[in-house]
């Protein structure tokens, strides 16, 4: 073996066989933070997931049809206190605006005319697709779902037919996320935490 | 289940107990994966302690994600990929410490005693090495030579070319053996 081959696959070797020990504790660490996670899950699942406390950073806000969108709805919102939802399509949604100090009423557009069902995933409803599903408005494939948001940075994606994970076309993406693909990101109001 | 068949049990098997609510299959998973994944996160951070941290929050992130795991058999890929972005954030905020590759010393000298060759000083070298790699060249160069993934499972992993990869994993071996052959040399 050449010697700068042997001094790699040396130093490979070494790295290989090290065995690392975590802290006797490390396996009742992880279990307790999951078990906070599960009883975190299975309390009532609006109210859960609008009041736990999570990360909010800060970016430039979202691409134009979601902040055109926020207007309506926004005003919608201040007038009648909640979302309407019409009879007979999936329910996404209905929150009293005021539950939640700041909170804004987002509104999120997605156009398919080839899916069946659409839902919206993110660090507002931990990525649950069962939380909040579009509901299809027009006969053009236009999808809307209206979510209360505090103020804050949030990543999410569409999920269509609960199979594809598809990146709001009209907003900013990061790199990647924990999962390798891309997110879409929308601030909400002017956070600064 | 008993805790041997569950300790036993696929992957697959634990995610959709876990789905189902049973949250305790869970410590299954992490019996499983902790101690390989661990090596990782230590080697690219340098610390034992920043690598249990960053490995704690990659398993409750994967919890807090399970159902977007879309295959189940191979949860522990898909745990790794979770870990590998955890360690680029941990590494990208806390840089490096000062006090790199932190070992025990007692695990170090049962290392030596069990490989003879392997001396501490040549390990805290390949320490001291393996720091001064770019965070992206020594993620690349563990990967491939030290966890014995392919280019194209890196490349999943990474969500890196398998191109620059190879440049990175190139370069990555040029920098070690620049730093290491004099020392390597003189132990034998």
């Amino acid at each position: 073996m050449h010697e700068s081959d042997e001094v790699i696959e040396r130093v490979a070797m070494t790295l290989r066989r090290e065995a690392v020990a975590v802290s006797p504790d490390f396996d009742a660490r992880v279990m307790q933070q999951v078990r906070e996670e599960s009883r975190q899950v299975a309390a009532p699942g609006v109210w859960r997931w609008m009041t736990r406390s999570r990360t909010v950073r800060v970016s430039p806000l979202a691409g134009l049809a979601v902040a055109a969108g926020v207007a309506g709805v926004v005003a919608l919102a201040a007038r009648e206190g909640t979302v309407d939802v019409p009879a007979g399509a999936p329910a996404p949604v209905a929150i009293p605006a005021a539950s939640v100090p700041n909170q804004q009423m987002m509104q999120f557009v997605f156009v398919n005319d080839s899916a069946s069902k659409v839902a919206i995933v993110g660090d507002f409803n931990d990525w649950d697709e069962g939380v909040s599903p579009l509901r299809r408005v027009s006969d053009k494939g236009v999808w809307t779902i209206t979510i209360p948001l505090a103020p804050g940075r949030y990543q999410y994606t569409f999920v269509v037919d609960g199979t594809t994970w598809v990146p709001d076309p009209g907003a900013p993406r990061t790199l990647e996320d924990d999962f390798g693909r891309p997110n879409s990101v929308i601030t909400v109001g002017d956070a600064t935490t | 289940m008993t805790d041997r068949s569950a300790a036993a049990a696929p992957d697959a098997v634990l995610v959709r107990r876990v789905l189902d609510g049973d949250v305790e299959a869970y410590a299954v998973l992490v019996v499983r994966y902790r101690a390989r994944y661990v090596r990782f996160a230590t080697h690219m951070l340098g610390s034992v302690e920043d690598a249990e941290e960053a490995l704690q929050d990659a398993f409750v992130r994967a919890y807090r994600s399970l159902a977007r795991c879309e295959d189940p058999e191979r949860f522990g890929s898909w745990l790794f990929r979770i870990l590998v972005n955890r360690c680029r954030t941990a590494g990208a905020r806390r840089g490096r410490r000062e006090r790199t590759i932190v070992h025990d010393e007692i695990a170090l000298r049962d290392a030596a005693e069990d490989h003879p060759e392997e001396s501490v000083a040549w390990r805290e070298e390949i320490g001291r090495a393996l720091e001064r790699l770019p965070a992206e060249q020594r993620e690349a160069f563990l990967l491939k030579h030290v966890e014995d993934l392919s280019y194209e499972e890196i490349s999943a992993v990474t969500g890196v070319g398998v191109s620059a990869l190879k440049m990175r994993v190139k370069r990555a071996c040029d920098r070690l053996r620049d730093q290491l052959r004099e020392v390597y040399s003189a132990r034998e």
